[in-house]
């Protein structure tokens, strides 16, 4: 899934003063799952900001709001009357809905609550890790299923670098070198000649470095 | 039976021994009469400041039990009382109670407090253990039940001289009643408990230890008072001479204990280390600067219980100075300030050193008129006045029908006590079974309206506390704020909203002003909610419909010098409380089906004695024991240290449990998994590889221990090292022991050390034992202990002096210097450091005994597994609180006895397996078990399954269903709300403290703040 941070709330409450009527608006998908943006943590934030509000003697009104998922124009129509009454949205969700909101919305503000960190998974409560970086062309049948794009510093194809020690890499002590990782796992299943088939070089143009990607299905499969 | 058992049973003593067996008889289908001496129940646990080993606050756990037993249906509290005589026989006692005149009628009492703050006369208080003062009308302590005031005739000037009557004339309800005289009460009762406590060692006629002449000098239980908050300093220490803070603190151990020729009390009185270590502990924590000296004289420490050791580890780490010396003369510092003391050091070193203040650790002794008690009812006392009991029958008295709990059977601490208290109402009740619910009363209320969907109609009752509340707060305004709140129609101010008066008074206002919601804004819930929320219950209205604004605890106590701000604050409180309730919905309680039939987990002593205790009150009981025959370790002990033979008396519990109509035993059966909550568990077992499924409402765990296999001394090279069940096997039987010259015991053989911090208390008793058995039977022989600490605690102390009486030898050794055991020549020898001597000492021993530690089974974390229960660090399952509920586990329905638990003796052994029969036939006496309304419950249509609830929670009620989303065990559910906190999809909400409530009063309290904020 998605993982975002909620921004510190200073910074927050700097990024709508001077708005009268802010509505602070949850993302029920992802970003509710790593508890931080969903429509609990909206209403939360906004009972803050309220509390904020109150003690500095600002005159701004602040209501809670949220929908499933901000990426999709079909869910927003639950929300029509509480966007129509703002003159910003404090979306909680990812980029993609603080976007997709700015792009919907063309005489709203549209300002992050959130910051978006990366796609990953729930290692144990409270710690989420990343583990994909959208490439666009998936080599995890040729790694043993972990990914040196998003797990390696440098996202090499074919082995460690010279800065692996002990299993660790240069860049922390404390980080995994995917590389090592990669390595013990094939030994464990008994695949370490796999090891010696050279993955030809990565073509990037897949990846973000070909500019914004895009998904066009075909009409029966959408 | 020729005469009719009666479904009654008195308990003499209202302290936690007596409170614990009233509610558990109360609980299971008995009425009790429970008779306190002084004006409250409580005894000395409520002087209490903390608790060891926890350090809980003594009066926070105690005073919901008080509460309890003030409430219960099936309690009769008689204060002022005492029992005067005892006829008849088991089954069917007759009992004369002689109640004290109160002076004050209970009924009419509000306990204002008006005739204490007129009374001119004071008194030194007995509950301040003579370090403050009360007035001749009184009440013992704030939290005292009955929360009622008494006038002591013995002080009160009218009563003595016939001038006075100021608390008459100011008593707003007319309750002084100067006619009141002492009357004799008749009850009928099937049993006796016996419960009436201890006093401390009275250190005054020693004139050696210089108290009552050192003002700085004060015993461990006055101590207890200045620590403690509701204390005669508020919790602020500082020493009785001139009031300042004392830096410097001496702990002087075995005062009135382990004393042959001061006093007679040879015996240890078991719990002084232990409170001492805690009262350095809280000390420290008492103190401004924290640069405290703290210092502890002492023989041996005595940390034997479960977590002690680790207690005492810690007070060294925290500084706290251990002093092996026992100060023999104490004399007054410069002006009375302070003191010094003398003492020799172990080099033999004579000391004199001076202390701010010094505490006396006073020993446990039998009551002053235990005697007359015994005698009154015919039952034997020990040598020591202490009520005489056996080992194998460890509450039984003398006579038949009477059981006798607490420090009256012989020193201990307090969930010793509390354990006993339940083995004696299991006792009570296994003779009385035939008439279990016979005279236990029944509540009924009438039919409940149905108010879901009307709009709230909310009644706000503002308590002026006497003048707890009113003092500070201005009630009279809050009343009024209150009336302009929304959904508000009605609101008054009482004197004291918890009287008898008020509950009638609110049932009629709710049905003259159709209320459908109730505010009463006063003290804590914790001891008031289930009062008010019956009279709602008894109005016909849903008991969930009450929400408390805690303006006493929360308000009024603590902003005393506040009182403008204390009524802005009372205000808001009263504005959420009206915002919450009015979003309160009737919640219906869950009914749960008792499967009646118990799961006993392990077939030695303990399971035993549980099984056949269930049984015995007619509750059919499954026990599985893994190995092929039944006993345990009881079938390798000789005798209990009383010197009662334990093969006799095992082989008939056996005989009987075997051939018990309601017990079904299985042999060589171990559990597979496990299901379901307290009333229907459901366990799947192994019985010789064939496998099937019990169903049942309770489950003990008595699985037991074993003595370790030592890893050193060269045990398992030499056959001349034994283990202490192997030297015991070689006592019993053959002329081993009669041929050899010279024996040797090592202590601590795996125990106290840091791989395995506890200490295995048992040990050292086993070894005292032993080493009589030895001289006894071998007299020519020599005999040595070598020991770090020599923990024969409560009456067994008198073993250890006998031993030393025999001529056997105790060397002391330290953890860092432990002695050699070595071979040479073929001959077995032990070289170690000679404590007296300061040298080091070499000898040839025949036979060398290791006293082994008890180990927990492996078993332990199977079923910790499969039943959610707790383990702790050393491997032991774990009660739900060290303290009060020394039986329970922290989940519902699960009991414990036994080794399982931590090492213990057989008489403890007993004492716990009898008590978790009482606990269990709680849950196993009722057809339904009611749990509460208030959980939390669980929208799987909006659930997302993030499994943040699954993670959190402690009770393992979310599941992951069979479609492999999130689903919910409403039984196991406690309502704690964590998973309503954790939940990101608000699928979880705690009933009556759902999200839109706590919006709602968090918008409550900024509203006004919102309105009266200066415009930007």
């Amino acid at each position: 899934m998605i993982v975002g941070k909620q921004k510190p709330i200073d910074d927050i409450w700097e990024m709508i003063s001077g708005y009268q009527k802010v509505l602070v608006f949850g993302c029920n998908t992802c970003v509710a799952v790593c508890h931080q943006g969903g429509n609990k943590e909206a209403e939360i934030l906004a009972s803050l900001l309220r509390m904020r509000a109150t003690q500095e003697g600002a005159g701004i009104q602040i209501k809670n709001g949220g929908i499933e998922r901000q990426c999709e124009h079909e869910f927003f129509e639950s929300a029509r009357d509480d966007i129509e009454w703002a003159d910003a949205v404090l979306s909680l969700a990812c980029g993609v809905g603080v976007q997709f909101i700015a792009g919907k919305y063309p005489a709203k503000v549209a300002l992050p609550g959130l910051d978006t960190l990366f796609m990953g998974d729930v290692q144990a409560p409270g710690l989420l890790t990343e583990a994909c970086q959208g490439c666009g062309k998936c080599i995890l049948h040729l790694t043993a299923g972990i990914c040196p794009i998003s797990r390696c510093a440098k996202r090499i194809m074919n082995g460690p670098c010279g800065g692996s020690t002990k299993g660790k890499c240069e860049i922390n002590k404390e980080l995994d070198c995917a590389w090592q990782l990669i390595l013990d796992r094939l030994e464990a299943l008994g695949r370490l000649d796999e090891y010696e088939r050279v993955i030809p070089v990565k073509d990037w143009s897949t990846e973000r470095a070909g500019g914004p990607r895009k998904l066009v299905m075909d009409k029966e499969a959408s | 039976m020729a005469n009719k058992n009666v479904g009654a049973v008195m308990v003499v003593g209202g302290g936690i021994a007596g409170i614990g067996a009233a509610l558990d008889l109360a609980d299971s289908g008995y009425f009790v009469y429970l008779v306190e001496k002084s004006p409250g129940i409580g005894g000395t646990m409520a002087q209490l400041d903390k608790t060891f080993p926890t350090n809980d606050c003594a009066m926070c756990i105690l005073s919901p039990k008080l509460v309890e037993c003030g409430r219960h249906l099936n309690i009769e509290l008689l204060t002022l009382s005492e029992v005067t005589s005892v006829t008849g026989s088991a089954g069917d006692f007759t009992v004369e109670v002689l109640k004290r005149a109160r002076y004050i009628d209970p009924d009419k009492c509000i306990a204002c407090g008006s005739c204490t703050e007129k009374c001119p006369r004071k008194a030194d208080s007995e509950f301040d253990a003579g370090m403050g003062k009360r007035k001749a009308a009184y009440i013992k302590y704030a939290q005292t039940v009955p929360l009622k005031y008494v006038i002591d005739g013995s002080q009160c000037i009218y009563i003595q001289k016939g001038r006075c009557k100021a608390c008459e004339k100011f008593c707003p309800t007319g309750a002084i009643n100067f006619e009141d005289k002492d009357e004799t009460l008749t009850f009928h009762v099937g049993s006796v408990i016996l419960a009436p406590g201890f006093s401390t060692f009275d250190p005054k006629p020693f004139d050696f230890f210089g108290y009552g002449r050192i003002p700085d000098l004060v015993t461990s239980l006055e101590y207890e008072r200045l620590l403690s908050a509701n204390g005669p300093c508020m919790g602020h220490l500082v020493r009785p001479s001139d009031h300042r803070e004392p830096k410097k603190i001496a702990w002087i151990q075995c005062v009135g204990s382990r004393s042959t020729n001061r006093c007679n009390n040879t015996y240890c009185s078991s719990v002084c280390c232990m409170y001492a270590l805690k009262q350095a502990l809280v000390t420290s924590e008492h103190l401004t600067g924290g640069n405290a000296e703290l210092s502890i004289f002492y023989m041996d420490m005595r940390s034997h219980g479960k977590e002690f050791e680790r207690v005492y580890e810690t007070a060294k780490q925290k500084g706290v100075r251990f002093v092996r010396a026992r100060p023999h003369t104490i004399l007054p510092g410069r002006s009375d300030l302070g003191l010094s003391m003398v003492y020799a050091t172990e080099q033999g070193e004579q000391i004199n050193e001076s202390f701010d203040m010094a505490i006396l650790s006073v020993g446990l002794e039998a009551p002053p008129d235990a005697q007359n008690i015994c005698k009154m009812l015919g039952i034997e006392q020990n040598k020591f006045r202490f009520v005489k009991t056996s080992c194998l029958d460890p509450v039984k008295t003398s006579r038949e029908g009477i059981y006798a709990t607490g420090v009256i059977t012989g020193p201990k601490d307090i969930p010793q006590a509390v354990v006993e208290s339940s083995a004696a109402a299991a006792q009570s009740a296994r003779s009385l079974a035939d008439v279990r619910g016979t005279l236990a009363k029944k509540k009924q209320y009438p039919p409940e309206l149905d108010v879901l969907g009307q709009d709230p109609r909310i009644g706000v009752f503002v308590c002026s506390c006497g003048i707890n509340i009113a003092g500070t707060v201005d009630v009279k305004a809050v009343t009024e704020y209150a009336k302009t709140l929304p959904g508000v129609v009605f609101a008054e101010n009482n004197l004291f909203t918890c009287s008898t008066d008020t509950q009638k008074l609110i049932s009629q206002i709710i049905r003259e002003n159709n209320l459908n919601r109730v505010v009463i804004a006063a003290c804590t819930p914790r001891t008031h909610e289930p009062m008010f929320q019956d009279t709602l219950k008894e109005s016909g209205l849903n008991g969930y419909l009450v929400e408390m604004a805690n303006i006493r605890n929360q308000n009024s106590w603590v902003h005393q010098s506040e009182p403008q701000k204390a009524t802005a604050k009372a205000k808001k409180q009263v504005a959420m409380a009206v915002a919450q309730v009015a979003g309160s919905r009737p919640l219906a309680n869950i009914t749960v089906e008792v499967v009646p039939r118990a799961l006993v987990v392990g077939g030695g002593l303990a399971g035993l004695v549980t099984s056949l205790t269930l049984a015995d009150q007619g509750f059919e009981t499954v026990l599985v024991e893994k190995e092929q025959k039944l006993g345990g370790n009881a079938l390798h002990i000789n005798t209990t240290w009383q010197g009662e033979p334990v093969g006799g008396f095992l082989a008939d519990l056996i005989k009987k449990v075997e051939n018990h109509p309601k017990i079904s035993v299985s042999k060589q059966t171990s559990i597979l998994s496990a299901t379901g909550s307290v009333g229907h568990f459901s366990t799947s077992i192994s019985v010789n590889g064939q496998s099937s499924s019990v169903d049942h409402g309770i489950a003990v765990f008595a699985t037991g221990g074993q003595e370790s296999r030592p890893e050193e001394y060269l045990y398992g090279q030499d056959s001349r090292v034994h283990t202490h069940l192997e030297f015991d096997a070689l006592l019993a039987g053959g002329d081993a022991v009669d041929k050899a010259q010279s024996f040797a015991f090592i202590q601590c053989v795996g125990s106290r050390e840091p791989q395995r911090p506890y200490c295995s208390r048992v040990c050292c008793t086993h070894t005292v034992k032993g080493a009589i058995a030895v001289r006894k039977k071998n007299p020519d022989s020599s005999v040595f202990v070598f020991y770090r600490d020599i923990r024969t605690y409560g009456e067994r102390e008198d073993l250890y002096t006998e031993a030393r009486n025999l001529g056997v030898i105790f060397v002391r050794y330290s953890l860092d210097s432990k002695p050699q055991v070595f071979v040479e020549d073929g001959a077995l020898y032990i070289k170690a450091m000679d404590h007296v001597l300061q040298m080091p000492i070499q000898l040839e021993v025949d036979h060398l005994v290791l006293a082994a530690a008890i180990v927990p089974r492996q078993e332990n974390q199977g079923l910790v597994d499969l039943y959610k229960c707790g383990l702790n660090a050393d491997g032991f399952l774990n009660e739900a609180h060290p303290k009060l509920r020394p039986v329970d586990m922290s989940v519902e329905g699960l009991f414990i006895a036994g080794l399982c638990h931590y090492p213990k003796p057989v008489e403890e052994s007993i004492a716990q397996a009898q008590a978790a029969a009482s606990r269990a036939a709680v849950v196993l006496s009722k057809k339904t078990l009611m749990l509460s309304g208030k959980i939390s419950k669980h929208n799987r249509d909006i659930c997302m399954s993030c499994l943040a609830c699954f993670r959190a929670c402690p009770y393992g009620s979310p599941f992951i269903d069979k479609d492999g989303r999130v689903s919910h065990n409403e039984v196991k559910c406690t309502g704690c709300g964590i998973c309503a906190g954790v939940c990101p999809a608000k699928a979880f909400q705690v009933e009556n403290y759902r999200d839109d409530q706590i919006l709602a009063m968090v918008d409550s309290y900024t509203k006004d703040l919102w309105e009266n904020a200066p415009a930007r």
